[in-house]
């Protein structure tokens, strides 16, 4: 099976950003500005990416669900009516609606979309956000309450009367006549926690995590192959034709004022001074995945960065240790996303048909 | 009292805009699993919401039911389908979070530059609602729907954080960043629908407009006159039946009735049901026909209690929408068989009248 590749849709207002500092501090403030554009929709922007993204060899984007912007089943809804191929994995939390009124709104958004649609199921965000939606659970009570929640989707989704008596949720003879006229969505579990493991294998398709060294995820993974469930990651890339362009890149992403050591990249003996650079730098966790951006942004912020060729031998070790699918992210959006679909992707094909060759 | 009246319709079921008689869109017919009503109608919907805008129609009613496509999901589509068309979405209290209903319908609003609005209802009938793993009794999903708009509200007035504490939800510091995108509302038009104290409480205090049935003026005008004396708007739900004559009306109208198999089953429906509205509705049409010249109670025994029918001639519809907006009613949402083409009459023959003698008065 050929590597899945899928990006996050941007926040509304981002494709128009200039720079990738720009799109970067943009995305930032949408999560703490009450007044950030990311609360409002932005059809021409996201129109825009979709068609990028189909051009560039894109399966789905994935659209967040967060208090800052708007709702991505109805975003969904809005841009499959437009898109031809491009697929949605909309994330949603099992916290904010009964089961069976889920369904009846993943199955309409279905129809409306003739199938191109996933679930990104999330137990819970931050408890202030969770208490601000009206849900008072802890964190183990979340992926508890989620684990019945799926349960119940997944009856549904087997059709028939559906009764469910557990302790988050009760169902009594439920029925939901809106079929999603296709097989059931795929699932993408995300988190790291163990909850989030188990949930992945008893109720999901897809676990999805942040990028970390391949050795470090291959326990992980493997267990979760093991159990049937793939594994899916979350990445921001930079791609640029040398790697000192692309360090060059990343290093103009760090909010202003911060000093690293890749600064000590010399024009002059480059190669030398990189892997020095590299070395007195603890964020490369791989000469080609840096989280240096993680101490700014989050944890979210790891990123592969080099040149078409190591991005794409990235990818291969991934694919190597048992990861099938990549969520991307690039800054800005639109200029990396074309960047990755015209040297990076036909990259990937190639080394995986050679695999083939040699299997 | 010189505003103009609004007009609504009912947006047809999946696969209804094709049909041609009443007795095909029974309920009877679109609660059967195989049902197109299950379906989105995408090209039935965008003929029929471009005909509504043409007729003059301001908004779709989207119905709400375990046997029908989610409302809200199709005021997205049906939405970024058309330009002017509103879409009133039916939903119901008990099915998601407060906070989570205003971040969706506001992003509806997002999506079609304000042209949403939303017709709660406080709950169906108790096997449904345990379909849907609610298990209240018809007064507490009244007390519970009292809370959910009152949520609702706070969110739409957008303070520095919402908090409420109540028997049914509570919320702490809770904030939806997508506001409500309207060039001149900062929140949804809130249709409450239903005939007990507990709903009309409920529209009074939480409403812009109360959504009842159709009855004679006479019986309404008491009603309507307390609503408006609390700032809520009278919208009533009705179907009609229009021709070119008073005998060619009455003879199209009786022609709509069934089957004596669909009136058995209909009539269980409404029996089963425990919204005081249908029964009142039921014996009104099992006691008398025509209410008075024009409104026929005897589709109800057959189609449930919103078929309660004005039928006549163009100038005796005309004359009967303005008897009521004579006693303070402000807005109809209607229906009629042919969906389409009744819809298509009543923008060609009785609103322009309408507005004539609006503008005369």
């Amino acid at each position: 099976m050929d590597l899945r590749f899928h990006w996050m849709l941007p926040k509304p207002g981002e494709v128009a950003m200039p720079t990738a500092l720009d799109a970067v501090r943009f995305r930032c403030e949408s999560m703490t500005s009450r007044t950030s554009p990311a609360r409002l929709t932005d059809m021409d922007g996201w129109l825009t990416f979709a068609k990028h993204a189909e051009e560039a060899g894109i399966d789905s984007s994935l659209i967040a669900l967060t208090r800052h912007e708007p709702d991505p089943l109805l975003v969904a809804c809005a841009l499959a009516q437009e898109t031809e191929k491009l697929k949605f994995i909309v994330a949603y939390r099992s916290g904010l609606m009964q089961p069976a009124t889920f369904v009846q709104q993943f199955n309409t958004l279905s129809r409306f979309a003739d199938g191109r649609v996933a679930l990104n199921l999330v137990a819970g965000s931050s408890t202030a956000e969770q208490h601000g939606y009206g849900d008072f659970l802890s964190h183990d009570e979340r992926y508890a309450r989620a684990e019945e929640f799926l349960a119940v989707c997944h009856a549904f989704w087997r059709g028939n009367d559906v009764d469910f008596d557990g302790r988050y949720y009760q169902v009594e003879r439920g029925r939901i006549h809106t079929t999603l006229g296709g097989p059931a969505p795929e699932i993408y579990i995300s988190g790291h926690s163990e909850q989030s493991e188990e949930l992945a294998v008893s109720q999901g398709t897809t676990w999805l995590r942040v990028a970390d060294a391949p050795e470090k995820l291959q326990p992980s993974v493997g267990r979760m192959r093991a159990r049937g469930t793939a594994v899916c990651l979350s990445v921001c890339i930079i791609c640029r034709p040398t790697r000192d362009e692309a360090i060059r890149h990343a290093q103009s992403m760090l909010p202003a004022g911060t000093t690293s050591n890749l600064t000590a990249v010399k024009d002059d003996s480059r190669m030398y001074a990189e892997s020095a650079a590299i070395e007195r730098d603890a964020y490369f966790l791989k000469p080609w995945l840096w989280a240096g951006l993680a101490p700014h942004y989050g944890p979210v912020w790891t990123t592969l960065v080099g040149t078409p060729d190591d991005v794409a031998e990235a990818f291969i070790e991934y694919k190597r240790i048992g990861v099938s699918e990549f969520i991307l992210s690039g800054w800005p959006e639109i200029a990396e996303l074309d960047l990755f679909g015209r040297e990076v992707l036909p990259r990937v094909r190639e080394r995986e048909s050679r695999m083939r060759g040699v299997a | 009292m010189n505003d103009a009246l609004r007009f609504h319709w009912m947006m047809p079921k999946g696969g209804e805009v094709g049909m041609r008689t009443a007795q095909e869109t029974s309920r009877v017919a679109t609660r059967k699993a195989e049902s197109p009503a299950a379906i989105p109608d995408i090209e039935g919907w965008t003929r029929f919401a471009r005909s509504a805008e043409a007729a003059g129609i301001e908004s779709v009613l989207l119905s709400f039911s375990r046997y029908e496509p989610d409302t809200i999901l199709i005021a997205c589509a049906m939405g970024r389908a058309t330009t002017k068309l509103k879409f009133i979405v039916a939903y119901r209290s008990g099915l998601m979070q407060p906070a989570t209903f205003v971040q969706q319908i506001n992003t509806v609003s997002a999506l079609t530059n304000g042209r949403v609005a939303v017709n709660i209802v406080a709950g169906s009938s108790n096997e449904e609602q345990r379909g849907y793993g609610d298990y209240l009794e018809h007064d507490e999903r009244y007390a519970r729907a009292d809370e959910f708009l009152g949520i609702c509200h706070d969110f739409w007035r957008d303070g520095d954080g919402v908090n409420f504490d109540g028997n049914y939800y509570r919320v702490e510091n809770g904030q939806i960043n997508t506001p409500f995108v309207d060039p001149s509302r900062n929140a949804p038009e809130i249709y409450v629908s239903g005939h007990s104290d507990a709903a009309e409480r409920l529209a009074f205090s939480k409403a812009s407009a109360w959504l009842r049935l159709i009855d004679t003026p006479e019986k309404l005008a008491p009603l309507v006159a307390k609503m408006r004396a609390g700032g809520i708007e009278s919208c009533l739900r009705l179907c009609v039946v229009c021709r070119p004559t008073h005998d060619e009306a009455v003879a199209a109208a009786k022609a709509l009735r069934p089957s004596e198999a669909i009136e058995k089953e209909e009539r269980a429906i409404l029996q089963a049901s425990d919204s005081k509205g249908l029964k009142d509705a039921l014996s009104a049409a099992d006691d008398i026909g025509w209410l008075d010249r024009n409104l026929w109670a005897g589709l109800v025994p057959y189609y449930g209690s919103s078929a309660m029918t004005l039928v006549g001639s163009p100038e005796e519809l005309c004359d009967a929408f303005l008897a009521y907006k004579n006693i303070g009613v402000t807005q109809f949402i209607i229906a009629g068989w042919p969906k389409l083409e009744e819809m298509m009459i009543f923008g060609r023959d009785v609103l322009p009248r309408i507005r004539q003698m609006e503008d005369q008065s």
